[in-house]
Formats: structure tokens, C-alpha cells, sequence
């Protein structure tokens, strides 16, 4: 715990509020965040569909849609303000070089008229400054880095000739080759099958050991998170309502989401029951959201989560919560039986190591 | 890759054989009077008879066509009946030939120099006014029947720029006005294809990578979409270009131009049948020749595709 504290931050978001403009409509995809990310940490970001995991690291990477656009706040990256940044030549000095992505479908994200090779070497000509001779020898390296075997063949072969797995490996020896400092994980594992994905997983976990990296995932996969994080922040309806170190927020969750979330996990469901799942639907972002956005759907809510918004509540030095069930005015709730276990199990084998 | 073009060209050669033959046949349907025309009236039935039994057309059908195989693979094409009576037939094509390969090139070039570079404007400036101008042109081309269009660009554009009305081969300047009006379709088709096929892969997942990874966008452009965006439309060019080539019959009777559209409808209305064969083997051997090198000009810019035995795409 203390070592993250020492560790020096990287990326710091204040106070970003991220709005699109639709059909005449203004939706608020992301409400008021802050967030800091520390060098050499894995940073998993959570959250289902629509609640702005996307949109938060697209902002950070300068690839939002035009109709979208920050409202507020600074994304403070070395001397930059990335918020500040309006022309291509701005953001080229940030792409790829200082923060790097990981997209989601590997069966798509590669050029399919090009070979693999020449578009890792791409990016090791534009970013490393290395010609000819030394750019192709680089590539290949980049492409054992991941795990490709027979290199020189690979390194001439077109992307439909690879499997999807493999295609994922091409993809983060893409994002590698940039040399960045950040690299954003964009549900790197969603397109791909259970086996492959541990494999990827590790490899990603390799290559940050490798190249000293600071990961940034994106995933609404917990069990993802459990592999590869440091530290959770977990997003609804564009906000974080809860964030701390991984065995934390899974081992001692604050947040009436964080808990629904985790009940959901089918390892929690008992055998031959309804796996549990969250009533209700997201709230609307079109609208002004009032307010717990969350508390329309919880069960513990009390009546001032529908009038006010709750500031973070510190709950140790790394972890905070967004919920008025911290306030020490709030009633004591009694967590469901099956999360409490889960959570005192949790605790325990945390403990043990 | 030898295997598919013989494979290819047997194809070719069997399709061709199918057209002609065909072509051939229906001829031999016509009413006889045609063949006759004005002269009709001066000759005896017997007379008449005669000259009919003297063109071979008495004979039965297979073995006409026998004759006209057999002097094909000759080289020769027969002599014209009523066009141009005993002047052969290749010698006919070939004097009008190079008027419409120049028309039908030129056509081309100009509607690809146009339509290209339009349609990647539009697809870069997707919404904005050049792209609805574009847009409004495409639907027009589309809308309104060619003839018309030509009619009016011959009628008022001669007498707005005091250009010719008719096509005169030792003036440049009359060139230009049938050259335009034959571009204009193409171009429009150039341009929606283009700016369709941009638009297709600039939100496909690999360009937000490649925006990702850092590359320029106008790099982006060049190296990435443009090319990619190219080679559904390798495909359909050189079907196109030929059938600029042969597709302008009507532009030709306009403005008189000595080319072959105009040649093959006074051949039918003449009935005359070895002209007309002669015209329809050119035409369809242009045809199939067009859409072969589409197939190969895909498959030679577009590395997923493997022409060749037992190579699956995968």
C-alpha cells in the first residue's frame, strides 16, 4: 500500500466532465472525474456497458468522437494539460509515444492489406527513430517479445493469416513498438476464447514488468481485473463511485454498485438459483442526474442519495467510496449473506499472503 | 496462378463461343425481305431466290455455321452484303475502331482523374457542403435518362462556349464537348464508389488503431484508406472501361462521330449479318476480356485473395 503511495503519479485527472452533443441533446458521458494514475501501477477501470469507460481513455488519448467534447476540467500529463490540446500535431506528440492502446478486436484492428511487419515497423520508424536494417530488426524483436515464433516468415504474412489470439499479440507488439510509457488496455480480452485469454493476460503482465509500463485496463470482466490489477476504479453513469487497491474494493467494497457488482459474479450465485442481477436500468445521461445515480436502483438507499451527490468518503489511504452509507450519520446495513462470506473469505486469503 | 488464367481463358473462350452462336442463330430468324431491301420489287421470286441461295442462307443451319467457324478460325470475319457490299468486314471495323478506343479511353481518363479525387473529397468533408454538391450531381447523373442530358449539353453549351455541334477529327476543340458528355456518367459512378468505400474504411477498427498507434492523418489517408478503399473499385475498371468503349452509341450518331456504335445499329437495321457477327465477337470478347482482368486485377492488389489450385482463402 505504502509503495503506490511513494510511487510518483503519472496522469492526473481533475474534475472532467465530458459532454456529446446529439440531435440537438447534450449527454453528459462523463461527470466531474478525477483520477491519478501512478507510475508503473495497473489501473483496471470497471463498469458495464455505457457507464464512460471508453470515453474516459479515449479523452486521455485525444480520439473522441467531434461531437464530443470536454466541458471542464484537466488531464495533467508531465507539463501538458492534454484537455488543451486542439491540433493533430498536439496530439501527435502524445500518440502512440507517450501513451499507447490496445484495441478490442484484434480481427479488425489490423490493416488487412498490409503485412503484420510493416505495420509494427510503422510505428518502431515513427516513434524510435530507427531506418531500414535496424527498424526490421527491431520489429522482429518485438515480435518474439510477444510471442511469435518463426519471425522472419511472420514478419511478411498478412493479418487473415493469423489466428485471433495472434492477432492480439500482433496488435500489442504494435502498441509496444511506440515505446510508450501508458499503455491503455481496451478490453483486450473480450474478443478472444477463455485459453487465449490467460495466455494474452500473462503477456501483457510480462511485457509492463519489461518495459516499465503503466497500464490502464478497461474491462467490465472481474475476473480480468482480479488477474492483472493494482488498483480498481469502478465507473457508473460516468462517475467513479468506488476506487482502491484491488483486494479492497473486491474484499471490502463500500459501495451498494460495487456489491451488486460483485454479486453477480457467478461464483457467488448459489447452485441452482437465479444468478443475481442488478434491477432497474442506467439512468439516462440526457438528463440531469440528481443525486446517487445509482440509488433509483439500490436497495440501501437512503432518502438524501436522491437530493445529494456523496463526495468520496475515505475508507483507508488508497481506497474511497462515493456512498452517503459512509457518512458517520448513516444507519449500519447488513450486507447479503453470501457477499459477506465472500467477502470475510477474501480477507482471509488475503491475509495469508 | 497458370492454372487459373488457362482455366480462366477456356472459360472465356467457351463463353464467347456461346454469344456468337447464339447471336448467329437469331439472325438466321430475320424475315428475308431484309436481306433483299429496295431491290425487292425488281427481282423474281426466282431471282430473289437465287441470291438468297447464293449467300449460303439456304443451307442448313449447322452448316452455316460450320462455314462461319471455319473462316473465323482463319481470321477471316466474311465481306460485308448490304453495308458496304463485298468490302470485308475487318477492314470496315478497323477503319472505325480507333474513334471509339480514343472516345472510350479518354472518357475514362477523364471521369477517374474527375471522379476519384471527388469522390475522396466527399468522403473527407462527409456531410459538409462539397459532399451534398457531389451528392446532388451523383443523383442527377443517376436520375435523368443520358440522352436527355446530352441533347442539352449539345444544344446550349455549343452556343454558350461557340463551340462546334459536330465532330470534326482535325479540330481538337470539337473533342470536348461528346469527350465531357461521355464522362460524365462514369464519373459520377467513380466518385459514389469512391467516396462510399472511403467512408467504409475510415470507421473500420484498424484506422482508429493505426490514429492510436500515432500516425498522421494525412499518412492515414495515403497509406491506409486510399489504397484500401481502391481495390473493391479494381475490380469493376476495366469491365468499365470497355464498356466506355463500346457504350457509345448514342453520343456518336450525336455528333457524328465515324466510331462503331453507330456502325452496328445500321448494320442490324441493314441485315447485315456478317457485320453484325463481326461487331457482337469484338463487343463480347471486350466484355469477358474486362471483367478477366477485374478478377486479376483484384487478385493482384489484394493479398487475401490466392488464384490457383486448392489454395483456399482462408
Amino acid at each position: 500500500m505504502e509503495e503506490i503511495q511513494s510511487k510518483s503519479r503519472i496522469l492526473s485527472i481533475q474534475n472532467l466532465i465530458i459532454q456529446f452533443k446529439l440531435r440537438g441533446q447534450v449527454l453528459t458521458a462523463i461527470r466531474d472525474i478525477s483520477l491519478d494514475l501512478y507510475k508503473g501501477e495497473s489501473l483496471a477501470i470497471v463498469g458495464e456497458s455505457g457507464s464512460g469507460k471508453s470515453v474516459l481513455v479515449k479523452s486521455i488519448i485525444g480520439l473522441l468522437e467531434k461531437n464530443g467534447s470536454v466541458a471542464q476540467g484537466r488531464i495533467l500529463y508531465k507539463e501538458d494539460d492534454l484537455t488543451k490540446f486542439e491540433t493533430e500535431k498536439d496530439w501527435l506528440k502524445i500518440r502512440g509515444k507517450e501513451i499507447a492502446m490496445v484495441t478490442q478486436d484484434p480481427m479488425t484492428s489490423l490493416n488487412p492489406l498490409k503485412t503484420i511487419g510493416k505495420q509494427i515497423e510503422e510505428c518502431v520508424v515513427l516513434h524510435q527513430k530507427l531506418k531500414g536494417k535496424e527498424a526490421y530488426q527491431r520489429t522482429l524483436q518485438l515480435l518474439k517479445d510477444v510471442g511469435i515464433h518463426d519471425v522472419e516468415k511472420r514478419y511478411k504474412q498478412y493479418p487473415h493469416e493469423f489466428s485471433g489470439g495472434m492477432r492480439q499479440r500482433i496488435v500489442i507488439a504494435i502498441a509496444i513498438a511506440c515505446n510508450p510509457k501508458i499503455l491503455i488496455c481496451d478490453e483486450p480480452t473480450t474478443a478472444l476464447d477463455v485459453t487465449i485469454q490467460a495466455q494474452i493476460l500473462q503477456l501483457l503482465k510480462n511485457l509492463q514488468q519489461k518495459y516499465g509500463l503503466t497500464t490502464i485496463y478497461i474491462t467490465h470482466d472481474l475476473g480480468v481485473v482480479a488477474k492483472v490489477a493494482d488498483r480498481i476504479a469502478v465507473m457508473y453513469a460516468g462517475d467513479i463511485i468506488e476506487v482502491g487497491q484491488t483486494h479492497e474494493v473486491f474484499f471490502n467494497g463500500k459501495h451498494p454498485y460495487t456489491w451488486a457488482l460483485l454479486s453477480s459474479l457467478p461464483q457467488l450465485g448459489a447452485k441452482g438459483e437465479e444468478l443475481y442481477s442488478i434491477k432497474g436500468t442506467p439512468p439516462n445521461l440526457f438528463k440531469e442526474i440528481k443525486g446517487d445515480a445509482f440509488a433509483p436502483r439500490n436497495p440501501y438507499a437512503l432518502k438524501i442519495d436522491f437530493e445529494e451527490r456523496p463526495p468520496f468518503f475515505k475508507v483507508s489511504e488508497t481506497h474511497f467510496a462515493k456512498t452517503w452509507l459512509l457518512h458517520p450519520n448513516a444507519p449500519k446495513v447488513e450486507l447479503p449473506q453470501n457477499l459477506q462470506a465472500f467477502f470475510e473469505e477474501g480477507r482471509r486469503f488475503a491475509h495469508e499472503y | 496462378m497458370l492454372w487459373y488464367l488457362g482455366k480462366r481463358l477456356l472459360q472465356s473462350v467457351v463463353t464467347l463461343f456461346i454469344i456468337v452462336t447464339i447471336v448467329f442463330s437469331l439472325l438466321r430468324l430475320m424475315p428475308e425481305e431484309g436481306y433483299l431491301g429496295a431491290a425487292a420489287e425488281k427481282m423474281t421470286p426466282e431471282q430473289q431466290e437465287v441470291y438468297l441461295t447464293n449467300l449460303g442462307l439456304r443451307d442448313p443451319l449447322i452448316v452455316q455455321l460450320g462455314h462461319f467457324y471455319g473462316d473465323l478460325l482463319q481470321g477471316d470475319l466474311g465481306t460485308s452484303v448490304t453495308y458496304r457490299t463485298d468490302v470485308p468486314v475487318k477492314t470496315i471495323i478497323a477503319e472505325k475502331i480507333m474513334y471509339s478506343i480514343l472516345f472510350g479511353l479518354g472518357a475514362v481518363a477523364l471521369s477517374l482523374l474527375v471522379g476519384v479525387p471527388l469522390g475522396i473529397l466527399m468522403a473527407q468533408m462527409k456531410g459538409r457542403w462539397l459532399d451534398r454538391l457531389g451528392t446532388g450531381y451523383i443523383v442527377f447523373v443517376v436520375a435523368v435518362p443520358a440522352a436527355v442530358y446530352y441533347i442539352f449539353i449539345q444544344m446550349y453549351v455549343t452556343d454558350l462556349f461557340n463551340l462546334p455541334m459536330l465532330f470534326d477529327e482535325y479540330n481538337p476543340v470539337s473533342w470536348l464537348l461528346p469527350l465531357t458528355s461521355m464522362a460524365l456518367a462514369p464519373t459520377a459512378s467513380y466518385a459514389m464508389w469512391m467516396r462510399r468505400y472511403m467512408v467504409d474504411e475510415l470507421n473500420k477498427d484498424y484506422i482508429k488503431l493505426a490514429r492510436a498507434k500515432g500516425v498522421k492523418e494525412r499518412t492515414l489517408m495515403f497509406k491506409h484508406v486510399m489504397r484500401n478503399a481502391f481495390i473493391p473499385m479494381a475490380q469493376y475498371l476495366p469491365a468499365t472501361i470497355l464498356f466506355t468503349i463500346t457504350g457509345s452509341i448514342y453520343i456518336e450518331s450525336l455528333y457524328s462521330i465515324p466510331g462503331m456504335g453507330g456502325l452496328l445499329v445500321d448494320a442490324i437495321q441493314r441485315q447485315d449479318n456478317s457485320v453484325v457477327q463481326g461487331l457482337v465477337l469484338i463487343f463480347s470478347s471486350l466484355g469477358i476480356i474486362g471483367l478477366f482482368l477485374g478478377d486479376l486485377a483484384m487478385a493482384l492488389v489484394d493479398p487475401r485473395i490466392k488464384l490457383g489450385k486448392g489454395e483456399s482463402v482462408r
